[in-house]
This record gives C-alpha cells, structure tokens and sequence, in this order.
C-alpha cells in the first residue's frame, strides 16, 4: 500500500538531548551560580537573557505538557491541586504545574526547583493569575506583560508603547529583583536569535506544503517545543537551521512523514497530550495531519510572501537591521510578537478562520479537525466561530472534546469513533 | 420605595425603547463594566449593560463552546432571541476571554449597526495603562461622534463625568444607610438599585435615587436585619437567589460585584485632560480579578468594605466557568478567614438549584445565631 | 439478495434483515455485558422470523458503538453514517437527521443522497441522551413508560439547566422541594434534553425537513419538547429505533 518511502528524522536525537539538557540546566543552574526564572511559553524570554548566560527558564505550558504525557504523574499533579481547593474546570497546565509545584516533585526526578523570580506574559485570563499563585506560594519576585492590544493588522504606535513600556519596566524589575546589571548586548543578540529561531521555525512548517508532507504533526510538536521553551537561545535557534535543512533533504528525496499519505489535515488547539495516538489511529486510513495553526504560528512568526502565499517572516538581520539600542531591541521584539499569527485569534476568531482556510488551501488539505480543548480557554477560545466559519466555507470539519492536561476530560473510544465517522464523510476506509 | 428601580429591572427593554423614542437619541449596548459611560452620556447616548436573563437557551452552542461561563452564553443567547433588538451599537470594553466571545458572536451574528472593540488593558498596575487607555478613548471618541455625527467638545465631556460621577455619589450614599445597626434597605433592594443603574438614564435614575434618599433615615424596616453578609465574586445579578438567602436570616450589607460595587465605587477626578481623568478612573477603580496582577489590589479593597459595613460573613459566587474568578476564590476565603469572616462558596449556572442552596445558605447562617441560642 | 445490519448498540442491539429491498424481519436483544452473545441471539431471532438460515444471508454489515465486535458481519459502517443511509431509505426529504439513543445524540445534515455534510455529537456528559431521562424517571419515582405522557399533562414550563446531568438531577431535587408537581418537572425535564439535542442540531444547521429516529423517538414527552423547541414538527419514521440497522442492511446491498 505505501506509496512513498520514509525514514526517521536524523534530527530526532539531538532534539532529545536538547531538550534533556534544557530541563537540567534549569534544575542545576543554582551549582554554578546561575539563576532560575518560571513563566509562560508566550514570555518575552529574549530580554531575561539581558541579566547573563546563566539565566534559566522554565516556561509553565511545555513542563506541563511533559507532566501530562505521564499519565499518572499528571493525575497525582492534578489532585494534588484539586486538595488545596481550586477549580476543576482552571487550565490543566497551569493545574498540573502547581501540582508538581505542591507536591515538590520534579517530573524528571527530584524536588521542584524553585525559580528566582516569575516572568511571564498575560495573554489569557489565566496566564497573570498562574503566576501571582506561584510568586505567593515560592515567596519570588514576579513581573507580567500585558500584550492585549488587539490584532497586528490594527498595530498602532500607542500599542506598540504600551508594551515596550511595560518591558522597560520589566528590566528595571529584573535588575531589582537579582541584583544583576542589564547588558543590552546580550538582550540584541537574544532579540537577533528569537527573530531566527520563529522564523525558521514558520519555515520548516511552509516546507510541508510539500505532497507527501516530510514531517507529520506528532513528530513536529518535539521540535516546535524548543520554541516554547526558549525562543531566543542561540543553539535552539541554530538547531532549527538544521531541521530546516533535514526537511529540504527530505523533500528532495521524497521521503515521506506517512508513506501511505492520501489524506492531509490539520488538527487545532493542543492535543490532549496523554492520547497522540490519536494521530496514529489516523494513519490506519491513509491520513496525516500535516500541522494546524497551532503547531505551525504559536511559536512561529510568518508573513504574506509577494507571490501571495504564507511564508516565514523575514528577520530584521535578514533586512540588514543592526539593532543598536535597548529601545530598538525591545521595539522590534514587542513587533515581532505581536504579529505572532496564534495571538490574533483572542480579539477575533474571523481571522483565524481566515488562516485556517489559507492553510486548508495553500497545504492542500482535506478535512480539519478541532480539538474542543476544556484544558485551554486561551486557544479554545472563538473555535465554534472557527467551526461555524469553515463549514460556511465548504471545509469539511470534525470536532472533539477532550483537555490538553487532564486524561480524564477525554474519551478515548468516542473519539475514535468520531474520527471514524469523519474518515467515512471523507470517503476513506480503513487501509488493509 | 425601591419599587421603581424594580420596574426598570424588569422592564429593562421596555424602558429603553421607550427612552429612545421619547429622547431620539441612540442606544449603546455594554459588554463588561468597563465601558466609560461618561463618553456615551457626553454624547447623548444611553448606555446599556448587556445582561442574561437567567432562562435555559439552545441558541448559542454553534457560536461558543460550552465550557465558558454561563454569564457570557446568556448574554449571547438575548442577542441571538432579538431580546436587544433595538440598540445602535455594542462596545466591547476588553477584559476576561469569555465576554469577548459573545461580543464577538453579536458583532458576527446578532448585526447591530455600529460595533467596537475597546482595547481596555488588562494590566493596570503599571504607569503605561492610564496613557495607553486614553489613547484609545481618543479613538473611541471618534467612534462616538461617527455614531452621533457631532463633535464631543470638552463641555459635553464635563457634563457627562457631572452626571455619571453624581450617580456614583447618590448611589455611595444610600450604601451609607447600609452601614448601621439595622441597614435602611436589603440586598435586594441595592441590587434593583445598582444593576438599573446600568441602563436607566443616568439623570432620571439619580432622581429616582434622590428620591429615596429623602425617604431612608425614616425607614422603619418590619425585618430582622440577620447576619450581616457580604456578596463576592463574578457577574450577579440573580435576585431569585439574593431574595431567599435573606428571607432565611441574613442581609447582604454591602457587594464587590461588577454589577455593584466594582462598577460605581470611584468616581472620575476632574483633570483639564478629560480623557485621561476618565481613562485613569476605570485603570484605578476596584478590579475585576482578571485585571488584578501582580499584586491583589482587590483583596485589601474587600476587607475594607468588611470593615466599613461590619460583615460577619460572606457569600462567594462564581459563574461556574469563570476563570479569573477562579483564581481568586481559593485566595479570597483565605483572606476572609483570616479577618475572622467565614465564607460559604456556591457555583452559579444559568439558573440555580434554589432549594438546595437553600440548604447549604441556612446551615452557614446557623453559625452567627450561636450566642442567641444560648 | 438478503442482508442484514446489526446495530451493536450501547444498550439494545438491533438486527434487521432486507430481501430485495423489503424488511423481512426485525429482532432486539438487550446488550448487556456478553455482546457477542446477545448479538448472536437477536440475530438467531431475526433469522427465525424471517424463515431463511444464516447462510442465505448474502452480507451482513455491523454499525453501532460496539460495531467492531459484532459477531457474523464483515464490514461496518459508522452510527453516523448507517443513519443518513436509512433516513434517506424511509424519509429521503429529510436532510437533518435527530438520533437519540440510550447513550448519545447525534445531529447529522445530508446532502439528500444519504452523504453526511456534517455531524454533532452529545459529549461526555449524558445531558444529551435517553439514560438521562431514565436518571430522572427514578428520580421522580416514575416509571420510565409513563414518564413522557406525565410531561405532555404539563401546560408550565419551569426553566432547568441541563448542561451538566448532576446539575440537572439537583435542579430535581430542588423542584420536588419546591412541591413542583411532578407533571411539570417531568416536562421541564423533556425541555431541558430538547434543548441539548437542539443545540446541536444548530451545530450542523436546521434544514425544512427534520427527521427523528432512535428510541427516545419512542418518548411522547421528548417529542413534544422538540417540536416545541425546534418550532416545527419532525418527521419519526415507523420503527424509528432500526434506522440504524437499516442503514446497515442497506450498505450491505450498496456493497
């Protein structure tokens, strides 16, 4: 039945180790001197690098999801939190998060390392609240950006200010709060290697317009994870050129994610991160989610190409910008965010279906499939809209409920059977 | 005495239309407390905070998914019912994800004439919220006057922070009667007073308070005053509910809810640049929790009013759902506690278990009888 | 030629056996936990009514929840799309289709030609489904069989959320407290399920013709709520609750 050849990524080792050693590096760092900070995916994570190279982050939603694909990790997290009295229904990241905070376990082994300070980003209703909690229950230093200032199309000078602002204060409460000098050096190169890493990133995920697509979803979320951890650090930023280069070696060669591929979809939201083997159960007809919105524009930033199409934003060093000052750096990188394509959709889910269906159209897809996520008000949000909104315009879609960070919001066999019912609208049988 | 802020509670619609066609001017539908309505009372216009109704719906379910609050699916469902059908425009004032839904699912589905989203920071503990803010009231002023199609001169400006600040006096002056040994008025009543507020004509409404508070020092209130209870947490606006916790040995004495307190407790501080007093105003007034980081400002504003009103306990609600309440609650009861104010926490749906409640309210109210009983 | 569909149901399996185009025969057997057996023995039944042996039975095609461990057939085809398939074969006007069984509803739209355009389905919670009504049935101290012709006596509606089955069964409780008569209850239970079902078919949008099958077709009190909610009559095919079964007979003859 398989149609194209395959062949595991080459890069696949190097994202393990990578990834290892972000988390001990964060575990370790006090050994050497270094220090610790908490937050969010969506942190500003160039301008902590300002304080030094020894300067460790531990972004909240990824550590969480590690602690969901450990089913029963995650479950003792997750009662754990429900003990102290919180609400089922709050996001699962941040409930397992502050279940491994309370049961001072370490997913990777040993107590929870407490952070230096907390640095993180308001882009949700739960993400300044995730880490007021953590700042009181670990006695830290804790500091908040608030990025709500509408879609990037209606970017204006006041808003951009607003944040660039809120981000001057923010080094003055980094200096405060660890007693460091800010070295604006190091905040330009960090800005140089965010805008590097996203960009390359939204590039590898252009790549996979590609028919047979090289690189299936399950397999991007280990390599769009580094983008979560730490936009700005330099070797993630250089690791992404050669998964870059390994997707162009794949296209070239023909080497398919899925050797059987004959369907192509995009899934939406994170998956319920204790059943990926929901991808695999599409593989039995032929079908690859070739990435979703999510996977290809929360960490990657893009932009409309002059042949019309989507394609990587170009980087500031790649316009021959040599950003000079603190103020320039902290300009371009509040720009650079803000026009992050998975940020548009908490003012308005029109334009995320928009960019659904540029996806549908340009990766050549047939079918969609939302992930109605209970663990995530933030990307949930408007996703009925976006629903709505496909079916109007003659995409086929399929929704299911389920929770990112709790296994027990999600049904497996009801699922599977929807996919199965989604699969038979779609005119596919099962492959023998 | 408070029967007519009860006739406009429940004839909310048929007062704003009738509004409308007496006075000619324009209708303005409010999602969240935020909207600055001395903006749309400096331009003639009514504004109108858009509520639920409190009825089981089956309208919204293909625009919002059913895990947001009650609160932002009612609101949707009177858009999607025609319940508004004669509004001019809808503001959205930026603040939780679950409201910005049902905006947004108007502005896509219910098509009212005019729409705006108003870009009201969410972080208002830093010196770049009041600036940012009044850059975008600018720009809403502009939105006004294309709706009225006249210039809002700083006359106009002045005149509706006079009649909005005013009705924030009035309405801080009956909660005074709320302070004594026997409060002059209920729960209830306070709640018919403030949540019309939020859609009667802001001079007529002041009147009406005017009115009453000539009336209150001689009130003679035929009820034991009970323990006296503070109402905490998201949107409420469920007089079933309030109306049985104090038929059972309680009076609510005092509110932090963005359908009491949170919304009128400060008042605009005139500065020569109008929109940045107004902008300042809602930067610095009582938080709704999901503005409230770093720090817990609304927290030492709570045992305040504790203080003020001589609570004995409280009643903590929450739209089952709602995240930046959530995140308070756990936090807040603690901090009660440690005022020496018990707490009794009920989750909120559409419509709520009356009976049962019942129960739970009863068996709280049980502990502040002791010392009678014995 | 002869085949049949086995609706391996959550509850109820269901056989069905087509000649030629016409039912020749129709058997139930209660799920239980052997499936396989009770599939065996309904569909021992079926055969026996129809007077032929099993193996004249030229294919058999399975749908329903348990559809992959159903005994005898060689293919399956999903509860979904066995609907659309047998809603077209009795009601082909209809192209919203209602299913409501023990466990789930489901919304589906056709294209009329028995495709499925687009689909809803009730979520975890049973809010949604017939086992809600019977939670509620004893609750009330009612037998299930009278309990939908009890709501239809009602002529008041009293509003009951029924997002969440335990917030539902509270709202009960608090009702018989409030000395509701049960009539009314019972119909602000039937209101309450119409309105989850409702909501999905929004989902999928409300075409002219809407069809209802499934067993809580059955429910005159259900009925009635969905009518009324829906603001127009449905169309419940004779036997509605082999629709599915149906639908897999037939996509056994469509090969």
């Amino acid at each position: 039945m398989s149609k194209y050849k395959t062949e595991p990524l080459k890069c696949w080792q190097k994202a393990k180790e990578l990834r290892e050693k972000y988390y001990k590096d964060y575990q370790t760092a006090h050994e050497t001197g270094g220090l610790r900070w908490t937050g969010g995916a969506w942190s500003f994570d160039a301008i902590p690098y300002g304080l030094g190279d020894d300067v460790y982050p531990l972004t909240g939603e990824p550590y969480a999801a590690s602690i969901a694909f450990m089913k029963d990790f995650s479950l003792e997290c997750l009662e754990a939190t429900e003990a102290k009295g919180w609400a089922r229904d709050l996001c699962s990241y941040m409930r397992n998060y502050w279940g491994s905070m309370y049961l001072d376990k370490w997913a990777f082994g040993g107590p929870f390392p407490k952070a230096n300070f907390a640095w993180q980003d308001h882009i949700c209703c739960s993400h300044g609240k995730w880490d007021q909690h953590v700042a009181e229950y670990e006695k830290i230093p804790y500091f908040c950006i608030d990025v709500s200032v509408g879609p990037y199309n209606d970017l204006d000078e006041p808003k951009l200010k607003y944040v660039v602002d809120q981000m001057h204060e923010g080094i003055e409460f980094l200096e405060k709060a660890t007693g460091r000098e800010y070295d604006d050096e190091k905040l330009i190169a960090a800005v140089n290697n965010e805008c590097r890493h996203t960009s390359t990133w939204a590039e590898i995920c252009m790549l996979n317009k590609h028919k047979p697509a090289p690189l299936d979803e399950k397999s991007m979320y280990s390599l769009y994870v580094f983008g979560t951890l730490s936009k700005a650090k330099k070797e993630f930023a250089d690791f992404m050129e050669e998964v870059r280069d390994e997707m162009k070696y794949r296209i070239d060669n023909e080497i398919a994610a899925l050797p059987t591929e004959r369907c192509r979809l995009i899934s939406d939201t994170q998956p319920p991160w204790a059943f990926l083997k929901v991808f695999r159960y599409l593989e039995k007809f032929g079908a690859i989610s070739v990435g979703s919105l999510y996977t290809f524009a929360l960490v990657g930033i893009w932009e409309d190409k002059p042949d019309g199409t989507w394609g990587p934003r170009t980087t500031p060093a790649q316009q021959g910008i040599k950003i000079e000052t603190r103020d320039q750096a902290l300009r371009i990188l509040a720009d650079w965010n803000l026009s992050k394509p998975e940020w548009q959709q908490f003012y308005d889910p029109t334009i995320k279906t928009r960019m659904m269906k540029r996806i549908y159209d340009e990766w050549e897809l047939d079918g969609v499939m939302l992930h109605l996520n209970r663990g995530c008000e933030g990307l949930s949000c408007g996703i009925m809209e976006n629903h709505w909104g496909l079916t109007h315009m003659d995409v086929p879609v399929m929704s299911f409920e389920g929770n990112m960070g709790d296994s027990r919001e999600f049904d497996e066999s009801r699922t599977m059977d929807r996919i199965d019912s989604f699969m038979e609208r779609l005119g596919l049988k099962k492959l023998d | 005495m408070f029967s007519q802020f009860k006739e406009w509670y429940d004839k909310r619609h048929e007062y704003a239309r009738d509004w409308k066609q007496r006075t000619g001017g324009k209708v303005m539908g409010c999602f969240c407390s935020y909207v600055p309505e001395e903006m749309l009372v400096a331009g003639n216009i009514l504004p109108v905070r858009v509520l639920g109704s409190h009825e089981p719906q089956n309208v919204t379910e293909p625009y919002l998914f059913g895990m947001y609050c009650p609160f932002c699916r009612d609101v949707l469902a009177q858009g999607l019912k025609g319940k508004y059908n004669y509004l001019d425009g809808i503001t959205l004032s930026q603040s939780c994800i679950h409201l910005r839904q049902s905006y947004v699912a108007w502005r896509e589905h219910v098509k009212v004439p005019h729409d705006y989203y108003l870009y009201m920071p969410n972080k208002v503990q830093t010196k770049a919220a009041t600036p940012f803010l009044k850059s975008e009231l600018e720009k809403y002023q502009a939105h006004i006057e294309e709706i009225t199609g006249r210039e809002l001169t700083d006359d106009d400006l002045d005149r509706g922070i006079k009649i909005v600040n005013r009705n924030r006096d009035l309405m801080h002056q009956v909660y005074e009667h709320r302070k004594g040994d026997t409060p002059k008025l209920t729960g209830l009543e306070a709640m018919y007073m403030t949540v019309s507020a939020m859609w009667v004509d802001k001079e007529e409404h002041s009147a009406e308070i005017e009115k009453v508070l000539a009336q209150l020092p001689d009130r003679q209130m035929d009820r034991d005053t009970g323990a006296r209870l503070l109402m905490v947490g998201s949107e409420n606006d469920d007089i079933a509910f309030i109306d049985m916790v104090e038929s059972v040995g309680a009076t609510f004495v005092v509110d932090d809810h963005c359908t009491g307190t949170r919304w009128f407790w400060n008042k605009v501080e005139p500065n020569d640049d109008r929109l940045y007093a107004i902008a300042d105003r809602y930067v610095k007034r009582p938080p709704c929790p999901t503005k409230d980081w770093e720090e817990r400002w609304r927290f030492p504003h709570i045992v305040q009013l504790c203080k003020d009103f001589n609570v004995e306990g409280a009643i903590v609600i929450q739209q089952k759902f709602c995240d930046p309440h959530e995140c308070d609650i756990m936090p807040l009861r603690k901090m009660l506690d440690d005022n020496s104010i018990p707490s009794l926490f009920l989750e909120f749906d559409v419509t709520v278990p009356i009976g049962q409640f019942k129960v739970r309210v009863e068996a709280f109210l049980e502990m502040f009888g002791v010392d009678d009983l014995f | 030629m002869i085949t049949a569909g086995i609706d391996m149901g959550a509850k109820n399996i269901r056989v069905l056996i087509l000649k030629d185009g016409e039912v020749i025969a129709r058997a139930e057997h209660t799920a239980g936990f052997e499936t396989e057996e009770s599939a065996r023995a309904a569909f021992a039944k079926a055969l026996e009514q129809a007077g032929v042996t099993e193996d004249r039975i030229d294919k058999i095609v399975a749908t329903g929840a348990g559809r992959e461990s159903a005994p005898l057939a060689t293919e399956s085809v999903t509860d979904v799309g066995a609907a659309a398939r047998g809603a077209k074969e009795v009601l082909p006007q209809a192209h919203t289709i209602i299913d409501v069984g023990a466990e789930e509803g489901r919304a589906i739209k056709t294209d009329g030609n028995g495709k499925v355009m687009d689909f809803a389905v009730n979520e975890k919670c049973a809010a949604g489904a017939g086992s809600f009504t019977e939670a509620m049935s004893r609750a009330l101290e009612v037998p299930l069989e009278e309990f939908g012709t009890l709501s239809l006596k009602s002529t008041t509606s009293t509003p009951m959320n029924a997002q969440c089955a335990v917030f539902a069964e509270s709202e009960v409780v608090s009702l018989l407290h409030a000395k509701t008569p049960k009539k009314d209850i019972a119909r602000a239970v039937h209101d309450a399920i119409a309105d989850r079902i409702i909501s999905m078919v929004r989902r999928v949008g409300i075409e002219p013709e809407v069809a209802l099958i499934g067993a809580v077709s059955r429910n005159p009190g259900f009925v009635d709520s969905l009518k009324r909610g829906l603001e127009r009559d449905v169309f419940i095919p004779d036997d509605a609750e082999y629709i599915g079964a149906l639908g897999a007979a037939l996509v056994a003859v469509d090969g």
